[in-house]
C-alpha cells in the first residue's frame, strides 16, 4: 500500500457515515479493516478532532456523529 | 468545566429529541474518549453511533442514583460493553487476560462532559474563512451531510474524484488545526 493510498484509507474512515447491519447495529466502515493498528489509531485521533471542529462550528453544538444517530432515530 | 447532563434527562426518558441532540453534543466527546484504548481493535465510530442508539432506546426506564451525569454513565458502560463484544465479534481482543482487564475498566469515572467553549467556536470560525476554496468545500460538504451521505456523493457533487475529496478534507482538517495552533489554541488538550 502507498503511503497515499494508506492516507485515503484513513480519510475514508473519518466520516461519520456508517452502514446498519440487518439486525439493526452499526457496522464499521470497510476502510477500517484494510487499516493496520497504527492507521486506526491515526483514524481515531483524525475523527477526535474532526468531530470536535463540526460541533463547534454547528448552531446546537452537534457533530455529524451526533447528526447521523438523530437522523437514525427519526427513521426508526 | 464539568456539567451535569442529567439536566436534560427527564426530557430525554419523555421522548424529547431535541433535548436529546443537547445530551448527545455533550455527551458524544466522552463516549468517544472512553474508547480510546479500543481504537486499534473496533471502528470506534460505529460503536459511539449504536451507544448513542441504545441509549435513546433505554432513556425511558432510566432512574437517577443521585450522582451527576447517570445517563453518561449508562452511556459509557454500553459502549464498553459493545467494543468488547464487537472485539469478539471480529477476533481482535487480546489474548492476554490483563490487557483485557485494562480494556474493560469501568471508564465511568475517568471521562466528563465538558462545556463548549464559545472561544473555540469563533477561532473555528475564523480559521475556516482562511481555509482554500477546495479544501473549504469539502469539509463544509461533510459537516452539510450530516454523517448520512456517502463522501462518494459528496465528491460528485463538488466535480472531485474521491481520492482528491478525501485529500481536501484531510488538508482542510490539518490546515484548521494548524490555525488553531498559531492562535495560541492548545488542540492537543482542547480536541481530544
Amino acid at each position: 500500500m502507498t503511503p497515499a493510498e494508506r492516507a485515503a484509507l484513513v480519510e475514508a474512515v473519518t466520516t461519520a457515515r456508517r452502514d446498519v447491519r440487518a439486525d439493526g447495529r452499526v457496522v464499521a466502515a470497510p476502510a477500517w479493516h484494510d487499516l493496520d493498528a497504527v492507521a486506526r489509531e491515526e483514524a481515531f485521533d483524525a475523527i477526535v478532532a474532526q468531530r470536535r471542529l463540526e460541533a463547534a462550528v454547528d448552531p446546537d453544538g452537534l457533530s455529524t456523529t451526533a447528526r447521523a444517530v438523530l437522523a437514525r432515530i427519526r427513521g426508526w | 468545566m464539568s456539567v451535569d447532563l442529567d439536566v436534560h434527562a427527564a426530557a430525554v426518558a419523555a421522548g424529547d429529541l431535541d433535548a436529546f441532540g443537547r445530551w448527545v453534543a455533550g455527551a458524544e466527546p466522552a463516549v468517544r474518549a472512553s474508547l480510546r484504548p479500543f481504537a486499534a481493535r473496533v471502528d470506534a465510530e460505529a460503536v459511539v453511533q449504536e451507544t448513542l442508539f441504545r441509549v435513546w432506546q433505554v432513556a425511558r426506564r432510566f432512574v437517577a442514583d443521585g450522582r451527576p451525569n447517570g445517563l453518561l454513565r449508562l452511556a459509557l458502560r454500553i459502549a464498553r460493553n459493545l467494543a468488547v463484544d464487537e472485539m469478539r465479534r471480529l477476533r481482535t481482543i487480546p489474548a492476554d487476560p490483563a490487557s483485557i482487564a485494562r480494556l474493560a475498566d469501568d471508564p465511568a469515572d475517568a471521562v466528563q462532559p465538558v462545556e463548549p467553549d464559545p472561544r473555540l467556536r469563533e477561532a473555528i470560525a475564523d480559521c475556516r474563512r482562511r481555509l482554500p476554496p477546495r479544501p473549504a468545500a469539502a469539509i463544509a460538504a461533510r459537516i452539510d451531510g450530516d454523517g448520512v451521505t456517502p463522501d462518494r456523493l459528496l465528491a460528485a457533487a463538488l466535480d472531485m474524484r474521491l481520492n482528491t475529496f478525501l485529500q481536501n478534507v484531510s488538508r482542510a482538517r490539518k490546515l484548521l488545526l494548524a490555525c488553531l495552533e498559531a492562535r495560541g489554541v492548545r488542540v492537543a488538550e482542547e480536541l481530544r
